[in-house]
């Protein structure tokens, strides 16, 4: 069973480091097919995360393109070692950077924009009225905690939570120690915790 | 039961979600949850914000998608433009670097014909032969530096995002 276990997780290593090399060989290449494929792979979880780092939609939008010009000038620098997601959501948090810094934008999610978009809680197609605005309330529900969170907790939760990476890769994303990681997805899985505890009272 | 307790319980149940915790935690994790209610409700309370991240989704934007794939595809073949020129470029810089070296010592006795005929001081022709041999090099070297400085400019390239 135990040699089973480890057969199973070294093919999943060794298959998603190819994938990876194979990924990098693309990029280098600037192959259009493969970017095409990327940005529809990839469109959920990078439009997502941007959202949670800048809170508006059109913003969001905007640098979701500028990641992708960004990835295709930049292609030649990833090696494939890491998931092309890390690497992906770390050009993502330069660019949410650099435009704050340019555009001196408020901290992301403040909650206090009124074009900040609610987000959703997932839902399924065949949900009935009743189930479709009980989702919708407990998405507002959930976003609203999620927006009273401090920016850097929000991020770690949503890169560990959500997007499913490795802490040191997310502590690659964040440009991070890895105990700086560790202690920001614990308070900030209390903070959440209390938050949302708070709101269901 | 002591606070201490509880309060290793709840660091417990935060590192099982953030990190992971070893199997002989997890045995006295399970053991006192089974005996504890409010370690109980507070595991359940954390389960249920892990859930809340993981169940956010953004809605699909097809149109989105379609125009990055547009621009991503115009951008490249700009892209493949620019080093095709580039390309063009540095292959003329080495043609000249390399008739220039070999043309090297027949221009030293061009220059020096033409200083003796003139009845020029040594350290003039030799002058006038390193600026002529260094300026097409010089040349080449300021128009890569503008098209390099036009390139960051345009691609807004910076330091900190480069991993």
């Amino acid at each position: 069973m135990g040699t089973a276990i480890c057969w199973f997780v070294n093919s999943v290593a060794s298959a998603m480091e190819q994938e990876g090399q194979a990924i990098a060989r693309g990029l280098r290449q600037r192959d259009p097919e493969l970017l095409d494929r990327l940005i529809e792979q990839y469109q959920y979880r990078l439009l997502r995360y941007l959202l949670f780092l800048t809170g508006r939609k059109e913003t969001a939008e905007d640098l979701f393109q500028e990641t992708w010009l960004r990835v295709l000038e930049r292609g030649r620098q990833y090696d494939g070692k890491w998931e092309f997601g890390a690497w992906l959501f770390a050009i993502a948090r330069h660019l949410v950077i650099d435009l704050r810094k340019r555009k001196r934008l408020p901290e992301p999610l403040s909650g206090a924009g009124e074009d900040v978009q609610p987000l959703e809680a997932e839902a399924t197609t065949d949900a009935s009225a009743f189930e479709l605005l009980a989702r919708r309330e407990e998405g507002e529900r959930l976003a609203a905690a999620l927006a009273r969170l401090p920016a850097v907790y929000r991020e770690a939760l949503v890169l560990r939570f959500q997007e499913d990476l490795a802490l040191e890769e997310i502590a690659a994303v964040v440009d991070a120690p890895l105990s700086t990681v560790k202690s920001r997805l614990y308070r900030g899985l209390e903070a959440l915790r209390e938050l949302l505890e708070g709101a269901g009272t | 039961m002591s606070e201490d307790v509880h309060k290793t319980a709840e660091h417990l149940l935060a590192g099982l979600k953030v990190e992971g915790i070893s199997s002989a935690e997890r045995k006295w994790l399970e053991a006192h949850l089974g005996s504890c209610a409010r370690c109980a409700e507070y595991a359940a309370a954390v389960e249920r914000a892990v859930a809340s991240v993981r169940s956010v989704s953004i809605p699909p934007n097809p149109t989105l998608v379609r125009a990055t794939q547009f621009r991503v595809r115009l951008r490249a073949q700009e892209l493949r433009e620019q080093e095709s020129r580039m390309r063009g470029l540095w292959i003329s810089c080495a043609f000249s670097w390399v008739l220039g070296a070999l043309s090297a010592p027949l221009l030293w006795w061009g220059f020096q014909w033409v200083g003796r005929h003139m009845v020029l001081p040594d350290l003039v022709w030799q002058t006038a032969f390193v600026l002529w041999w260094v300026m097409p090099a010089a040349v080449a070297a300021a128009v890569l530096a503008g098209l390099r400085a036009r390139a960051a400019r345009e691609n807004g390239i910076e330091e900190s995002s480069r991993r």
